[in-house]
């Protein structure tokens, strides 16, 4: 993401790669509790002889967010996997016909991952309504839905990311 | 047709549209969405399929520490533990011919036994052994060809990340994984070594002008300050595991705190190079992960169609034997290497693989070494060779081309084809160590 470009962005898009910078901070600051949290289990259980209740059920909870967190992060800088050996070539001889393939594999993106939106809104809802939550009543527990509810989040924000892939690429 | 016809189908346009270049997780995703679309002619089960997967398939403690292994990785590399290695291991080895370069491997794997990733392997010591090799007269090619075959040691001597992946995939423990990693590991590093050692007296134009004098030693406390914290904290990752202090699991959170530790302790860390590699961390962990949830989708809608049992019992009818079915498996592993980055290629392949395997009574521990051996030698080989691409971005040198890289590293390659093939004749080299 250099400064260049996204000053000549318009609006819109500076406004996407800030919310998108935001959930990469979210996520980043996640990753580094998730490393305490295991070091204070592992030390828990080696000096006072008992592991800290919840520790495992927040790194599982955690992980979905995290990904999701950075996800359009990764979109965004160009790091989601991909061999892009013969787009390449195809763009030295063919730049427009290029081109178009690149937005129509943007737009598989935006329909599969809207597929995965659209699936996910009811099992939010259901973990929201019933107070769904992981870990044992007593010890420790934890709700599932702001987990559930940051997997909608980055999704969302991932389909928007690439949106603007065919906006920058056809503005 | 068939639900098997349409499993078919969809691995079929799933390696087109990879291939086209669409976005490895998309293709997985699109093409599992579409293959239960049509196998169950029902749109609304196929979308719950994939939301099912996206919310569970990598909520489990083990996906929980992928970070921080890779948090691990970059730690150590950022305060400098990569430089440490690389002096001491120079220092060690600087009498032979060739010896920066056998310091390099040396230096490799010291390194690998506290990080997990290869391309942490790779962007460290471009940044470090690449220049010093160039100013005592090493061909470009010779020195990035060493990083670039080196590195792969990273994903082979415990902790490993991709050992850990195969762990989940195939349900087997990553102790006795990271245990059989070791023979492999260090066969591999004693195989580099001779080989260039022998490159530096057999084709010496092949490794450049190199002068006699390989660098100025180090004195006995010179070794303790740069080989001590290093040495201590791979006493702490793999002492931590095998005394049972924490669990392999967890070796990354504890190898992330004591590097940190040790960072800020002797003041080779920021906190602003600290949020640097959080975030680093953060987009390699979301890639890996997204990945690996595509991947869990497109397994689920394989095992729907019936597809992988099929295989099995196509493989069993075939009578490939043995040693027939191990040859086209890592020849279509290093084929696959070539387009694929390593975790795509486990997560597609072994899902499929295991169900073929499973009856033949084959150690899946050392098909895991094997697996990974087979995948590590196609980071090597164009035209998708990530370490390769690593090295290109981390040198920023227009001089050294990609092709450069690519043929550099071909011996090194050649060298793990050698490692592969004695680990398939003798598996005790992996199984050997397990108790």
């Amino acid at each position: 993401m250099s400064g260049e470009a996204a000053r000549r962005d318009p609006v819109p898009l500076r406004v996407l790669d800030a919310v998108t910078q935001g959930l990469n901070v979210v996520g980043s600051g996640l990753i580094l509790l998730l490393m305490v949290l295991v070091g204070v289990d592992v030390a828990g259980r080696n000096l006072a002889g008992a592991p800290v209740a919840g520790v495992p059920e927040l790194v599982t909870l955690s992980i979905v967010a995290i990904v999701f967190l950075q996800i359009p992060a990764a979109l965004r800088a160009g790091r989601l996997t991909r061999s892009d050996a013969l787009l390449t070539a195809l763009g030295r001889r063919l730049p427009g016909l290029a081109k178009a393939l690149e937005s129509l594999f943007d737009l598989a993106g935006i329909a599969v991952v809207g597929v995965i939106v659209y699936a996910s809104w009811p099992m939010f809802l259901r973990a929201w309504t019933r107070g769904d939550f992981v870990g044992a009543v007593g010890s420790f527990t934890a709700p599932t839905w702001p987990v559930k509810l940051t997997l909608i989040v980055g999704a969302g924000v991932l389909i928007l990311q690439f949106a603007a892939r065919i906006w920058r690429r056809h503005a | 047709m068939t639900p098997f016809d349409i499993g078919l189908v969809a691995l079929l346009v799933m390696g087109l549209l990879v291939l086209a270049g669409l976005h490895v997780p998309i293709a997985l995703m699109v093409c599992s969405f579409v293959g239960v679309w049509l196998m169950r002619d029902n749109a609304e089960l196929a979308a719950r399929l994939l939301g099912l997967a996206a919310n569970d398939a990598i909520g489990s403690y083990f996906f929980g520490v992928v970070p921080l292994f890779v948090l691990m990785g970059f730690i150590v590399s950022e305060a400098g533990f990569g430089r440490d290695a690389f002096d001491v291991a120079a220092a060690m080895f600087r009498r032979l011919k060739g010896g920066l370069g056998v310091g390099t491997v040396g230096a490799n794997a010291i390194f690998a036994a506290i990080t997990g990733i290869s391309i942490a392997s790779a962007a460290v010591f471009t940044k470090i052994a690449v220049p010093q090799m160039r100013r005592h007269g090493y061909t470009p090619r010779f020195a990035v060809g060493v990083v670039a075959g080196s590195s792969v040691l990273g994903m082979m001597i415990p902790p490993s990340l991709l050992l850990i992946l195969f762990g989940i995939l195939a349900e087997q423990s990553i102790g006795d994984l990271f245990i059989a990693g070791i023979g492999p590991g260090l066969l591999l590093a004693v195989f580099f070594s001779f080989g260039i050692v022998a490159m530096a007296i057999l084709a010496p134009a092949s490794i450049g002008n190199v002068d006699t004098q390989g660098g100025a030693g180090l004195s006995g406390r010179d070794y303790l300050a740069k080989g001590g914290p290093i040495a201590g904290l791979i006493l702490l990752v793999l002492g931590g595991i095998y005394t049972g202090l924490f669990t392999p699991v967890e070796a990354g959170a504890m190898g992330a705190i004591g590097a940190l530790a040790l960072g800020f302790a002797m003041r080779r860390l920021s906190l602003a190079a600290l949020w640097r590699v959080l975030v680093e961390t953060g987009l390699v962990t979301a890639t890996v992960c997204f990945l690996i949830i595509a991947a869990q989708m497109y397994s689920r809608m394989l095992a729907l169609s019936g597809v992988p049992a099929g295989m099995g019992s196509f493989a069993a009818e075939a009578q490939l034997g043995f040693w027939g079915l191990m040859l086209i498996y890592c020849a279509v592993v290093i084929v696959l290497g070539m387009i694929l980055d390593s975790s795509s290629i486990m997560l597609i392949l072994v899902p499929l693989m295991l169900p073929v395997i499973t009856p033949m009574d084959i150690d899946l521990v050392w098909f895991g070494i094997v697996t990974v051996l087979a995948v590590e030698i196609g980071l090597l080989t164009p035209p998708f060779g990530i370490s390769v691409y690593v090295i290109k971005a981390t040198l920023d040198d227009p001089s050294i081309t990609l092709g450069d890289i690519f043929a550099g590293a071909a011996p090194f390659a050649l060298m793990m084809l050698v490692v592969l093939g004695l680990v398939l004749a003798f598996p005790w080299i992996a199984t050997g160590l397990i108790p």
